[in-house]
């Protein structure tokens, strides 16, 4: 008897014990986040979403309810993926949308492999490496603001590539959430209302005053409604008649018009010979795990490789989170993956690229060593490989994993907010601006050219731990993209942050451009002992606000197998959220 | 009873010396036209004051890159107050050049006795070190300031044209900064 009570109250305490860690651990995550629940007071403290079973993370709480309605009608994670990328070309216009590009990994857990789908623009038949060069003093606004600066959109030959291939439904199915956000609209946030402001010139310029993207001719306030009726009714025309609407029917002619009357070279021919591909993915390690990302022409997946490699060799626990030994450290990395950026990427269809010389670990190390613990060098070479010398910002990112394990990381973008500000008429999409991606110099391997697809940042990546998804992960950010990433994994591996916190910690970045240092640039949480610290050392230091868009919008997702739970991680640098099933 | 007087004429003194806000001081009609409108820092919302010029049926121009020779024959210069890495880099300056740019800009403006507008219509997100240290510089110089709310958040505006005694206009949207900004010109 004495002996049953004893174990009855060893149960009860066991049980308590375990209810108490539940609560406390629950309390310390966002519980089941639907979008519309109240947002937390302060919405740059860290939380996590939770689900048991499925979780969805993008840049817009509308585009994550569209995925998790999907998922919970049946979808699986490229259904969700899908629908949710649709809608955000709804709830988040500025970022991404049909009239540009990206890439996805795609983990198939019924078969335990990876794959990576390209779709990325591509430029017009037209392009020649001089294109830009002899525009002079205009070089920049041709790049980004005119019809020159078009590449031809990618994104919807990409979706439904993934689709068809590895998606239960339609596009119809994954399109209608979209089409209804569009029609029904949705109040603008700070972040849409700030980027607004931001791009006023180029709207004005090529949208007019009478875009839906400007409310009577001036950007929207925060809480002002936002509609777009004429992209509702583009979407249902593609939902209806097909993709090839957008690349050989009615829509290719406005986008070709639209494009021409803005001096713009891109073809009929251009957008109907556009195909999207799948590609075997790049991989890599970081001690115990293995990383999977897509190859170039994305260079982020690669770079953040490549630092990581580099970052083995260090302490970076000793030195401390934030340290100014750890950014200092970090940044030179970065300023030599600038300078091997430049000299070696391009489009993998035209250029040789030295993947598997720039992700050698003895390679990493190398670098590692000439790095200075103290000083800067103040000048970063490429790495030179003997013999196999190559031949010749403003995104999003979403994550999805459903209750089969399948997982999706998607970042896609139009380049500069807004893309080129060019709207095909009454069609309500903006194109983008990725001719802007290929360099300056003609002589680049990243040179324009017919055909070629430019050098992107996106990283979009899944982490696996002894094999099974541990880690979704990507960002938006242009150059900073990959340092962003590698911040973020750096936080939750080697500083044992939970996801959210990580994404939320201060971030830091740095380049160099043909070997010169930029500046190291930092978030104002960053502390002041950092900064001196860093200017002691003869860094320059430049201050951004404490939570800046300039360092993108990271979402992730990660699998805690032992507690059974998916946690999610959503940006408050812009409007990140997420929901778990 | 008279402790109740005395605080009433603590708090109608405290409330009369506070300067979030015009003040008493004149805001209308401080101006002539024509006026130039520039940037300091090379910011987006350099556009929005143009649009909002052209609403207000002001006789205006826009020049990103105005120097000295772009006062000529102008009564007033606009400085549409905010750094933007985005817009340095487009214009192929850095904070230092764009400071020398403006600098030398208000030199000439004073010289030719023209009065100086300030706009920051950006907000909180137009703020930061480069934004506060061109504020610090040439806010002082001005004869009125308009900004949005949400910039003045921790009272830099506030602070001073208090202690230059400039009269200051705060509103809560870009849109609404039209009348006092269309008020501020003869």
């Amino acid at each position: 008897m004495s002996r049953n009570k004893k174990n009855v109250a060893a149960l009860t305490a066991v049980f308590s014990s375990w209810i108490f860690a539940s609560l406390f651990l629950l309390s310390s995550c966002r519980s089941q986040e639907i979008p519309g629940a109240a947002p937390p007071a302060d919405r740059h403290a860290p939380y996590d979403y939770v689900g048991r079973r499925a979780m969805v993370v993008a840049a817009h709480p509308l585009a994550v309810e569209a995925g998790l309605r999907m998922l919970k009608s049946g979808g699986n994670a490229v259904d969700a993926a899908i629908a949710t990328a649709l809608a955000l070309n709804a709830a988040e216009p500025f970022a991404s949308g049909i009239g540009g590009g990206g890439f996805m990994v795609i983990y198939l857990a019924g078969e335990k492999r990876s794959t990576v789908i390209n779709y990325r623009e591509k430029a017009p038949q037209a392009a020649r490496p001089l294109m830009f060069k002899e525009k002079g003093e205009a070089e920049n606004e041709w790049r980004t603001s005119s019809g020159l600066a078009a590449a031809v959109p990618g994104a919807l030959a990409g979706w439904n590539l993934a689709l068809s291939k590895y998606g239960t439904r339609s596009f119809a199915e994954a399109a209608a959430r979209a089409i209804e956000i569009a029609e029904q609209g949705f109040a603008v946030s700070k972040t849409f209302s700030e980027i607004d402001k931001e791009e006023y010139e180029r709207l004005i310029k090529n949208a007019g005053e009478g875009t839906c993207y400007l409310k009577d001719g001036l950007p929207y306030e925060p809480g002002e409604t936002f509609r777009n009726p004429d992209l509702a009714r583009t979407l249902g025309l593609i939902a209806s008649k097909g993709v090839d609407e957008f690349y050989r029917g009615g829509l290719a002619g406005k986008i070709v018009a639209a494009v021409t009357a803005k001096q713009g070279i891109m073809t009929f021919d251009d957008l109907a010979s556009y195909k999207a591909v799948e590609v075997k993915p790049l991989t890599g390690t970081y001690k115990d795990f293995t990383i999977v990302t897509v190859p170039p022409p994305a260079s982020g997946g690669l770079h953040l490789l490549q630092l990581l490699n580099i970052v083995e060799n260090w302490p970076v626990r000793r030195w401390g989170q934030n340290s100014p030994a750890y950014i200092h450290h970090l940044s030179e990395a970065f300023r030599f993956i600038f300078a091997d950026r430049e000299r070696y990427l391009g489009d993998p269809d035209y250029a040789d690229i030295p993947v598997p010389r720039l992700l050698d670990k003895d390679y990493a190390k190398e670098v590692a060593s000439r790095i200075a613990p103290d000083r800067p060098l103040g000048s970063y070479l490429y790495g030179i490989f003997e013999n196999k010398r190559a031949k010749s910002s403003n995104t999003t990112h979403l994550c999805v994993i459903d209750k089969e394990g399948n997982a999706v990381a998607l970042t896609q973008s139009l380049n500069d907010f807004f893309g080129s500000g060019i709207v095909p008429e009454g069609a309500g999409f903006l194109l983008n601006d990725h001719m802007d991606d290929f360099s300056a110099d003609p002589q680049s391997l990243n040179a324009p050219g017919p055909g070629r697809r430019p050098v992107s940042s996106m990283a979009p990546l899944i982490i696996f731990k002894k094999g099974r998804p541990f880690l979704v992960l990507g960002s938006p950010g242009g150059p900073r993209i990959f340092p962003s990433l590698a911040e973020i994994i750096l936080n939750v591996t080697e500083f044992g942050m939970s996801l959210d916190e990580a994404i939320e910690a201060p971030r830091f970045f740095s380049s160099s451009s043909e070997g010169k240092p930029g500046p190291v640039i930092v978030e104002s949480r960053i502390s002041q002992a950092a900064v001196e610290g860093l200017r002691k050392m003869g860094h320059e230091v430049e201050i951004k606000l404490a939570y800046d868009k300039f360092f993108g919008g990271a979402q992730g997702i990660m699998v805690v197998r032992g507690k059974n739970i998916i946690l999610g991680g959503a940006d408050s640098r812009r409007d990140g959220a997420g929901a778990g099933d | 009873m008279k402790r109740s007087l005395v605080a009433c004429i603590v708090l109608f003194l405290a409330g009369s010396m506070r300067l979030p806000s015009r003040g008493g001081q004149e805001t209308t009609a401080l101006y002539e036209q024509p006026l130039l409108i520039t940037s300091a820092g090379q910011n987006a919302e350099v556009q929005i004051a143009a649009v909002l010029a052209k609403r207000a049926g002001l006789n205006y121009t826009l020049s990103k890159l105005a120097t000295g020779q772009d006062l000529e024959n102008m009564k007033t210069l606009v400085l549409v107050m905010g750094a933007s890495l985005k817009g340095l880099g487009a214009a192929g300056l850095d904070i230092d050049k764009e400071r020398d740019r403006v600098t030398a800009l208000v030199a000439e403006a004073r010289k030719r006795n023209l009065r100086l507008l300030c706009l920051h219509l950006g907000g909180e997100s137009r703020r930061g070190q480069q934004t506060d240290e061109l504020i610090s510089e040439f806010l002082p110089l001005a004869k009125l300031v308009i900004v949005v709310k949400s910039g003045n958040n921790d009272g830099i505006f506030t602070r001073i044209c208090r202690e230059k005694n400039i009269p200051l206009i705060e509103v809560e949207k870009t849109v609404e900064a039209l009348t006092p900004f269309q008020k501020a010109f003869k």
